[in-house]
Protein backbone atom coordinates (compact mmCIF):
# COMPACT_ATOMS: atom_id res chain seq x y z
CA UNK A 1 0.00 0.00 0.00
CA UNK A 2 1.08 3.25 -1.00
CA UNK A 3 0.49 5.25 2.42
CA UNK A 4 -1.73 8.65 2.18
CA UNK A 5 1.06 10.08 3.57
CA UNK A 6 3.57 9.38 0.15
CA UNK A 7 0.79 10.22 -2.07
CA UNK A 8 2.51 13.53 -3.63
CA UNK A 9 5.90 11.29 -3.49
CA UNK A 10 3.70 8.70 -5.80
CA UNK A 11 2.39 11.51 -7.77
CA UNK A 12 5.41 13.18 -8.34
CA UNK A 13 7.16 10.11 -9.81
CA UNK A 14 4.08 9.88 -12.10
CA UNK A 15 4.89 13.40 -13.45
CA UNK A 16 8.17 13.04 -14.03
CA UNK A 17 7.56 9.64 -15.79
CA UNK A 18 5.04 11.05 -18.32
CA UNK A 19 6.94 14.40 -18.60
CA UNK A 20 9.45 12.56 -20.07
CA UNK A 21 7.43 11.14 -22.31
CA UNK A 22 6.60 14.33 -23.48
CA UNK A 23 5.10 17.52 -21.82
CA UNK A 24 1.72 16.45 -23.56
CA UNK A 25 1.39 13.21 -21.88
CA UNK A 26 1.85 15.19 -18.30
CA UNK A 27 -0.89 17.72 -19.39
CA UNK A 28 -3.45 15.20 -21.23
CA UNK A 29 -3.34 13.49 -17.45
CA UNK A 30 -3.65 16.81 -15.52
CA UNK A 31 -6.45 17.42 -17.82
CA UNK A 32 -8.32 14.07 -16.57
CA UNK A 33 -7.53 15.06 -13.13
CA UNK A 34 -9.88 18.68 -13.80
CA UNK A 35 -12.40 16.33 -15.86
CA UNK A 36 -12.49 14.29 -12.77
CA UNK A 37 -12.16 16.92 -9.91
CA UNK A 38 -15.07 19.39 -12.18
CA UNK A 39 -17.43 16.64 -11.89
CA UNK A 40 -17.09 17.08 -7.61
CA UNK A 41 -16.75 20.65 -7.43
CA UNK A 42 -18.18 22.63 -10.24
CA UNK A 43 -21.06 22.97 -9.17
CA UNK A 44 -20.52 23.49 -6.14
CA UNK A 45 -18.80 26.20 -6.64
CA UNK A 46 -20.78 27.41 -9.13
CA UNK A 47 -24.26 27.31 -6.33
CA UNK A 48 -22.11 28.45 -4.06
CA UNK A 49 -19.90 31.30 -5.38
CA UNK A 50 -16.91 32.64 -3.24
CA UNK A 51 -18.42 31.24 0.07
CA UNK A 52 -18.36 27.68 -1.57
CA UNK A 53 -14.42 28.13 -2.44
CA UNK A 54 -13.82 29.74 1.19
CA UNK A 55 -15.69 26.18 3.16
CA UNK A 56 -13.99 23.88 0.72
CA UNK A 57 -10.11 25.41 1.17
CA UNK A 58 -10.93 26.01 4.60
CA UNK A 59 -11.25 22.15 5.23
CA UNK A 60 -8.76 21.25 2.71
CA UNK A 61 -6.05 23.45 5.06
CA UNK A 62 -7.45 21.64 7.68
CA UNK A 63 -6.80 18.20 6.46
CA UNK A 64 -4.33 18.36 4.12
CA UNK A 65 -1.86 20.31 7.28
CA UNK A 66 -1.75 23.25 5.33
CA UNK A 67 -0.18 26.47 6.89
CA UNK A 68 -2.18 29.12 4.97
CA UNK A 69 -4.67 31.89 5.57
CA UNK A 70 -7.87 31.73 3.95
CA UNK A 71 -10.00 34.98 3.24
CA UNK A 72 -13.36 35.82 1.50
CA UNK A 73 -13.48 39.60 0.38
CA UNK A 74 -16.23 41.14 -1.21
CA UNK A 75 -14.24 40.67 -4.37
CA UNK A 76 -12.28 37.61 -4.26
CA UNK A 77 -11.63 34.31 -2.61
CA UNK A 78 -7.84 34.26 -1.42
CA UNK A 79 -5.81 31.04 -0.01
CA UNK A 80 -2.59 32.37 0.99
CA UNK A 81 -0.37 29.34 1.32
CA UNK A 82 2.64 29.83 3.81
CA UNK A 83 3.56 26.54 3.84
CA UNK A 84 2.31 24.04 1.21
CA UNK A 85 2.53 20.15 2.51
CA UNK A 86 2.58 18.99 -1.01
CA UNK A 87 5.85 20.62 -2.22
CA UNK A 88 7.43 20.48 1.17
CA UNK A 89 7.00 16.56 1.35
CA UNK A 90 7.93 16.73 -2.52
CA UNK A 91 11.55 18.22 -1.65
CA UNK A 92 11.61 16.12 1.52
CA UNK A 93 12.42 13.32 -0.47
CA UNK A 94 15.16 11.21 -1.87
CA UNK A 95 13.93 11.00 -5.49
CA UNK A 96 13.75 14.65 -5.83
CA UNK A 97 11.08 17.27 -6.87
CA UNK A 98 9.83 16.94 -10.65
CA UNK A 99 10.48 21.17 -11.56
CA UNK A 100 6.75 21.65 -12.94
CA UNK A 101 5.40 20.11 -10.03
CA UNK A 102 3.63 23.42 -8.55
CA UNK A 103 1.64 23.60 -11.74
CA UNK A 104 -0.32 20.46 -11.01
CA UNK A 105 -2.24 22.53 -8.43
CA UNK A 106 -3.50 24.88 -11.01
CA UNK A 107 -4.01 22.01 -13.75
CA UNK A 108 -7.24 20.70 -11.85
CA UNK A 109 -8.31 24.10 -10.54
CA UNK A 110 -8.29 26.03 -13.54
CA UNK A 111 -11.08 23.72 -15.46
CA UNK A 112 -13.06 23.43 -12.24
CA UNK A 113 -13.46 27.33 -12.10
CA UNK A 114 -13.82 27.64 -16.09
CA UNK A 115 -16.74 25.06 -15.54
CA UNK A 116 -18.25 26.81 -12.16
CA UNK A 117 -18.02 30.07 -14.44
CA UNK A 118 -15.25 32.04 -11.73
CA UNK A 119 -11.69 33.02 -12.30
CA UNK A 120 -8.85 31.47 -10.75
CA UNK A 121 -5.22 33.11 -10.52
CA UNK A 122 -2.35 31.41 -8.99
CA UNK A 123 0.81 33.72 -7.98
CA UNK A 124 3.32 30.58 -6.90
CA UNK A 125 5.99 33.12 -6.13
CA UNK A 126 8.94 30.36 -7.01
CA UNK A 127 9.19 26.89 -7.72
CA UNK A 128 11.21 25.95 -5.01
CA UNK A 129 9.59 27.58 -1.79
CA UNK A 130 6.59 26.05 -0.42
CA UNK A 131 4.16 29.24 -0.32
CA UNK A 132 1.51 30.87 -3.03
CA UNK A 133 -1.15 32.95 -2.99
CA UNK A 134 -4.12 31.66 -4.89
CA UNK A 135 -7.00 33.79 -5.64
CA UNK A 136 -10.62 33.10 -7.40
CA UNK A 137 -12.72 35.91 -8.54
CA UNK A 138 -16.19 36.61 -9.79
CA UNK A 139 -15.01 39.01 -12.55
CA UNK A 140 -12.67 38.56 -14.92
CA UNK A 141 -11.21 41.96 -15.03
CA UNK A 142 -10.27 41.91 -11.33
CA UNK A 143 -8.83 38.28 -12.01
CA UNK A 144 -6.84 40.04 -15.20
CA UNK A 145 -5.33 43.06 -12.68
CA UNK A 146 -4.25 40.14 -9.85
CA UNK A 147 -2.46 37.72 -12.98
CA UNK A 148 -0.40 41.24 -14.14
CA UNK A 149 0.27 41.57 -10.69
CA UNK A 150 1.79 38.52 -10.14
CA UNK A 151 5.30 37.26 -9.66
CA UNK A 152 5.24 34.02 -10.97
CA UNK A 153 2.04 33.19 -12.57
CA UNK A 154 0.89 29.30 -12.76
CA UNK A 155 0.07 28.46 -16.64
CA UNK A 156 -0.28 24.74 -16.59
CA UNK A 157 -0.93 24.32 -20.49
CA UNK A 158 0.74 27.42 -21.86
CA UNK A 159 3.69 25.38 -22.37
CA UNK A 160 5.31 28.05 -19.93
CA UNK A 161 9.14 27.75 -19.95
CA UNK A 162 10.23 26.88 -16.32
CA UNK A 163 11.80 29.96 -15.03
CA UNK A 164 11.85 31.55 -11.08
CA UNK A 165 13.49 28.75 -9.58
CA UNK B 1 24.02 -6.65 10.44
CA UNK B 2 24.98 -3.14 10.34
CA UNK B 3 22.74 -0.10 11.86
CA UNK B 4 19.25 0.59 10.88
CA UNK B 5 18.55 4.25 9.52
CA UNK B 6 15.65 5.84 11.03
CA UNK B 7 12.81 5.37 8.94
CA UNK B 8 13.25 8.02 6.34
CA UNK B 9 9.83 9.96 6.11
CA UNK B 10 8.07 10.34 9.75
CA UNK B 11 4.91 11.42 9.30
CA UNK B 12 2.52 13.51 11.61
CA UNK B 13 -0.63 15.71 11.68
CA UNK B 14 -4.25 14.67 9.84
CA UNK B 15 -4.41 11.76 7.56
CA UNK B 16 -5.70 12.73 4.40
CA UNK B 17 -7.47 9.12 3.49
CA UNK B 18 -8.98 10.52 0.01
CA UNK B 19 -5.51 10.63 -1.08
CA UNK B 20 -6.16 6.73 -1.91
CA UNK B 21 -8.97 7.85 -3.98
CA UNK B 22 -6.24 9.82 -6.68
CA UNK B 23 -3.77 7.03 -6.06
CA UNK B 24 -6.88 4.79 -7.43
CA UNK B 25 -8.02 7.07 -10.71
CA UNK B 26 -4.48 7.38 -11.09
CA UNK B 27 -3.49 3.69 -11.59
CA UNK B 28 -6.75 3.37 -13.20
CA UNK B 29 -5.54 6.00 -15.83
CA UNK B 30 -2.14 4.81 -16.28
CA UNK B 31 -3.40 1.44 -17.30
CA UNK B 32 -6.19 2.52 -19.29
CA UNK B 33 -3.74 4.74 -21.11
CA UNK B 34 -0.59 2.94 -21.62
CA UNK B 35 -0.73 -0.52 -20.08
CA UNK B 36 0.22 -2.17 -17.13
CA UNK B 37 3.65 -1.80 -17.26
CA UNK B 38 3.73 2.02 -17.15
CA UNK B 39 2.29 1.66 -14.03
CA UNK B 40 4.89 -0.87 -12.68
CA UNK B 41 7.64 1.55 -14.17
CA UNK B 42 6.33 4.27 -11.68
CA UNK B 43 5.71 1.63 -8.40
CA UNK B 44 9.71 0.65 -9.12
CA UNK B 45 11.17 4.31 -9.57
CA UNK B 46 9.08 4.76 -6.07
CA UNK B 47 10.85 1.80 -4.61
CA UNK B 48 14.37 2.90 -5.89
CA UNK B 49 14.21 6.58 -5.55
CA UNK B 50 11.71 7.45 -3.08
CA UNK B 51 12.31 4.68 -0.44
CA UNK B 52 16.24 4.44 -1.28
CA UNK B 53 16.56 4.55 2.67
CA UNK B 54 14.85 1.51 3.23
CA UNK B 55 16.32 -0.44 0.37
CA UNK B 56 19.80 0.62 1.59
CA UNK B 57 19.00 -1.05 4.86
CA UNK B 58 17.91 -4.10 2.72
CA UNK B 59 21.33 -4.03 1.04
CA UNK B 60 23.14 -4.05 4.65
CA UNK B 61 21.24 -6.88 5.72
CA UNK B 62 18.73 -4.94 7.67
CA UNK B 63 14.64 -5.45 7.30
CA UNK B 64 13.97 -4.07 10.39
CA UNK B 65 12.66 -0.12 8.81
CA UNK B 66 11.12 -2.20 5.88
CA UNK B 67 8.86 -3.64 9.20
CA UNK B 68 8.71 -0.52 10.73
CA UNK B 69 7.49 1.74 7.39
CA UNK B 70 5.07 -0.69 6.69
CA UNK B 71 3.49 -0.85 10.54
CA UNK B 72 3.71 2.89 10.95
CA UNK B 73 1.54 3.76 7.94
CA UNK B 74 -0.97 1.14 8.62
CA UNK B 75 -1.31 2.30 12.43
CA UNK B 76 -1.34 6.12 11.27
CA UNK B 77 -4.27 4.85 8.61
CA UNK B 78 -6.50 2.73 11.14
CA UNK B 79 -5.20 -1.15 8.90
CA UNK B 80 -5.77 -3.52 11.69
CA UNK B 81 -2.62 -5.92 11.13
CA UNK B 82 -0.40 -8.31 13.19
CA UNK B 83 3.16 -8.78 12.95
CA UNK B 84 4.57 -12.53 13.05
CA UNK B 85 8.39 -13.47 13.38
CA UNK B 86 9.72 -17.06 13.13
CA UNK B 87 13.51 -17.24 12.92
CA UNK B 88 14.76 -14.50 10.03
CA UNK B 89 10.84 -14.50 8.40
CA UNK B 90 8.98 -10.92 9.26
CA UNK B 91 5.14 -11.28 8.33
CA UNK B 92 2.78 -8.70 8.41
CA UNK B 93 -0.25 -9.94 8.40
CA UNK B 94 -3.09 -6.96 7.02
CA UNK B 95 -6.72 -8.07 8.27
CA UNK B 96 -8.24 -4.81 7.06
CA UNK B 97 -6.06 -2.69 4.56
CA UNK B 98 -6.87 0.68 5.15
CA UNK B 99 -6.56 2.02 1.61
CA UNK B 100 -8.99 -0.70 0.01
CA UNK B 101 -11.36 0.03 3.51
CA UNK B 102 -11.87 3.24 3.19
CA UNK B 103 -12.53 3.46 -1.15
CA UNK B 104 -15.27 0.30 -1.29
CA UNK B 105 -16.50 2.52 2.22
CA UNK B 106 -17.45 5.68 -0.35
CA UNK B 107 -18.50 3.32 -3.08
CA UNK B 108 -15.60 3.79 -5.42
CA UNK B 109 -14.38 0.83 -7.26
CA UNK B 110 -11.35 -0.17 -6.40
CA UNK B 111 -9.26 -0.55 -10.26
CA UNK B 112 -8.09 -4.07 -11.39
CA UNK B 113 -4.46 -2.89 -10.11
CA UNK B 114 -5.22 -1.39 -7.28
CA UNK B 115 -4.70 -4.44 -5.04
CA UNK B 116 -1.26 -5.19 -7.43
CA UNK B 117 0.48 -1.91 -6.28
CA UNK B 118 1.83 -3.34 -2.44
CA UNK B 119 3.18 -6.77 -4.55
CA UNK B 120 5.15 -4.72 -7.24
CA UNK B 121 6.82 -2.05 -4.59
CA UNK B 122 7.97 -4.96 -2.17
CA UNK B 123 9.34 -6.88 -5.28
CA UNK B 124 10.95 -3.76 -6.31
CA UNK B 125 12.32 -2.67 -2.82
CA UNK B 126 14.10 -6.44 -2.44
CA UNK B 127 15.42 -6.29 -5.83
CA UNK B 128 19.18 -6.90 -5.62
CA UNK B 129 19.36 -7.39 -2.17
CA UNK B 130 19.57 -10.01 0.38
CA UNK B 131 16.16 -10.50 0.85
CA UNK B 132 12.91 -10.95 -0.20
CA UNK B 133 9.62 -9.87 0.14
CA UNK B 134 6.48 -11.83 -0.58
CA UNK B 135 3.18 -10.72 -1.18
CA UNK B 136 0.45 -12.95 -0.65
CA UNK B 137 -2.77 -11.01 -2.13
CA UNK B 138 -5.84 -12.43 -0.15
CA UNK B 139 -8.86 -10.57 -1.33
CA UNK B 140 -9.50 -6.88 -1.85
CA UNK B 141 -8.48 -5.39 1.83
CA UNK B 142 -6.48 -8.70 2.96
CA UNK B 143 -2.86 -9.47 2.45
CA UNK B 144 0.28 -11.08 4.12
CA UNK B 145 3.48 -9.67 3.31
CA UNK B 146 6.92 -11.38 4.16
CA UNK B 147 10.43 -10.72 4.19
CA UNK B 148 13.08 -12.72 4.66
CA UNK B 149 16.69 -13.76 3.46
CA UNK B 150 16.60 -15.07 -0.07
CA UNK B 151 17.09 -18.87 0.17
CA UNK B 152 19.73 -20.60 -1.97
Amino acid sequence: MIPSDHFVRFYNEVFKVLDELGSNHLEEYWRELGRLQSLELSQRFRDGGLQACYDYWANIVHEENCEADVELTADYFECRMRRCPSLSKVQDNDAGAFERYCDHCMAWVEPVMQAAGLYAVMDMQSRSEPHCVFRVYRDPESARDFENAAKLLSKPYDRMEVAGC
Amino acid sequence: MRGINRMRYRETGQVHMDFHRTTNGTIAYLRRQYGQEMVDTVLRRMARDVYRAIRSDLMAGNPESLVEHWTCFLEREGGEHSVERDGDSIRVVVQRCPAASYLQGRGVALDAAFRRQTTVLNSALAEGTPFEVITEVLDDTRYIETVRRRRP
